[in-house]
């Protein structure tokens, strides 16, 4: 168990990229401010078959306390990434915010699961969890648990989820102007996961920017 | 003696095995604006998206010929880049995929067709600007996703002026005056009238007599049925709009 406790007023930023787990436990203190990102976008040619775990839990155990939690994977091949989140809202005045997104070809498999906890006392709390996952073949698989825990009832909460597939009728209108059907999927799945990636703060850009760069590379 | 740019020739289609193209015949010159006018379900629709290679349709006989060439045989990309294009009756929304890098994208691969170097982005951003203006679009539009949160008139703005950037020596309209106001309907019209030139042709595609008041046809066509039933200048289209489709058909049968 790796337990970080964010102290009153601080802002805590990590970007976990193709790590083979991540193992983060948080606990944020009154005005405190964290961002994570948990990115797996292997390479083609490194592929791991072992599944890969990531878990993020936060806690906000003090008022006004915003919490942002982020996770993109993009697989092939047989690889498979596990995502758990838990967010806990111990007190109220908080927010939260998840995006949550995969994107998975030939015979990968994903599986999300989402714990979402506002506690009876945390009123005027925010919270947001959206899951939405893409399908680039018949045989991908995604599981997808969203687990929503509210016993306060002044809060505003919001979450969705959602599997599909590329978007036939932009595919054509794409190629109807000329673009190659290859470019046009490039361009679908790039804005898919760009989503998630533009979100990256500045303290992390170089990242950022070597991801934007490379991801017309990894879309076959 | 202008060329001919597009023969269709005896054209059947079908739809989830359903026939709706049944035996269409249709030449197109350079320079010419057809019209095709019908009532629902007559195959107009279904004839655009056949031309232009909608994978959800199947040609089940018939031969079409571009410049020549026959173009059921080409990709949906190769039809556009060999110049069919098509303003959608129903423009698609594409989140996260700005205009600006679509058009990019579409217009460089154009050129690399024909042979020719991309453009830089400079040169780019110029062209858009000019076009921008002929369809009286905002620049804000550039950064937006394409087609996403645009009202209904900025989106078929939108299509001509994406025909404006391509320069396509087939246009087709598919119902492009639909849910227009008066003030876009003539906007998007002096865009197409524009862009006519002695080498392209247009066909325009439409329920009503009030596009073609912008849109001057050389032909009026009638499809009905899966056929063209008649064929006439102008003036057919006002018979039309007085007399209804319904006579015709009728006076047929």
């Amino acid at each position: 168990m790796n337990e970080v406790i964010i102290h009153k007023g601080e802002c805590f930023e990590r970007v976990f990229l193709n790590e083979p787990e991540v193992n983060l436990h948080i606990v944020q203190e009154e005005g405190s401010r964290v961002k994570i990102h948990v990115i797996n976008v292997p390479k083609d040619d490194v592929q791991c078959t072992k599944e890969v775990l990531n878990t993020v839990s936060v806690e906000q155990r003090g008022e006004g306390c915003e919490t942002e939690i982020y996770a993109l994977a993009f697989l092939h091949g047989n690889e498979q990434v596990r995502t758990e989140t838990h967010v806990t809202h111990a007190v109220g005045g908080g927010v939260s915010n998840q995006l949550v997104k995969f994107v998975l070809d030939d015979e990968a498999r994903g599986h999300f699961i989402g714990d979402l906890r506002i506690v009876p006392d945390a009123q005027k709390t925010e919270a947001h969890q959206t899951n939405r996952n893409l399908l680039l073949s018949e045989t991908a698989t995604m599981r997808t648990q969203p687990q929503l825990e509210i016993y306060a009832d002044d809060v505003q909460a919001t979450h969705g989820a959602g599997t599909g597939q590329l978007d036939e009728s932009a595919l054509f209108y794409m190629q109807q102007r000329g673009v190659g059907r290859q470019k046009a999927r490039q361009l679908l799945i790039g804005a898919f996961m760009k989503e998630v990636i533009e979100t990256i703060g500045d303290g992390y850009s170089a990242v950022r920017e070597q991801l934007l760069d490379s991801i017309d590379g990894v879309i076959k | 003696m202008s060329n001919v740019l597009l023969e269709i020739k005896n054209l059947h289609a079908s739809i989830a095995g359903k026939e709706i193209l049944r035996g269409v015949n249709l030449t197109i010159n350079e320079g010419e604006v057809h019209a095709i006018m019908g009532p629902n379900g007559a195959g107009k629709s279904t004839l655009s998206a056949v031309l232009t290679g909608n994978p959800a349709y199947e040609v089940t006989a018939g031969e079409v010929y571009l410049k020549g060439k026959d173009l059921l045989a080409m990709e949906p990309e190769v039809r556009a880049r060999a110049g069919v294009f098509l303003s959608f009756q129903y423009p698609v929304e594409i989140p996260g995929v700005s205009m600006t890098n679509f058009m990019r994208t579409a217009l460089n691969e154009k050129r690399a067709y024909e042979g020719k170097e991309p453009l830089s982005a400079k040169e780019f951003i110029t062209l858009m600007r000019e076009k921008k203006k002929l369809l009286e679009l905002p620049d804000k539009l550039n950064n937006r996703s394409v087609n996403e949160g645009f009202s209904g008139g900025e989106k078929k703005k939108n299509e001509i002026f994406q025909m404006a950037m391509l320069q396509p020596c087939l246009a087709i309209l598919d119902e492009t005056d639909s849910g227009l106001d008066i003030d876009a309907l003539r906007i998007v019209a002096e865009g197409v009238n524009r862009l006519k030139t002695p080498e392209n042709a247009a066909i325009v595609i439409t329920h009503y007599q009030r596009l073609l008041d912008y849109i001057v046809p050389d032909f009026v066509h009638v499809l009905a049925d899966g056929q063209i039933v008649k064929t006439g200048d102008k003036t057919l289209a006002l018979e039309l709009e007085e007399k209804g489709y319904e006579s015709l058909t009728q006076t047929l049968s």
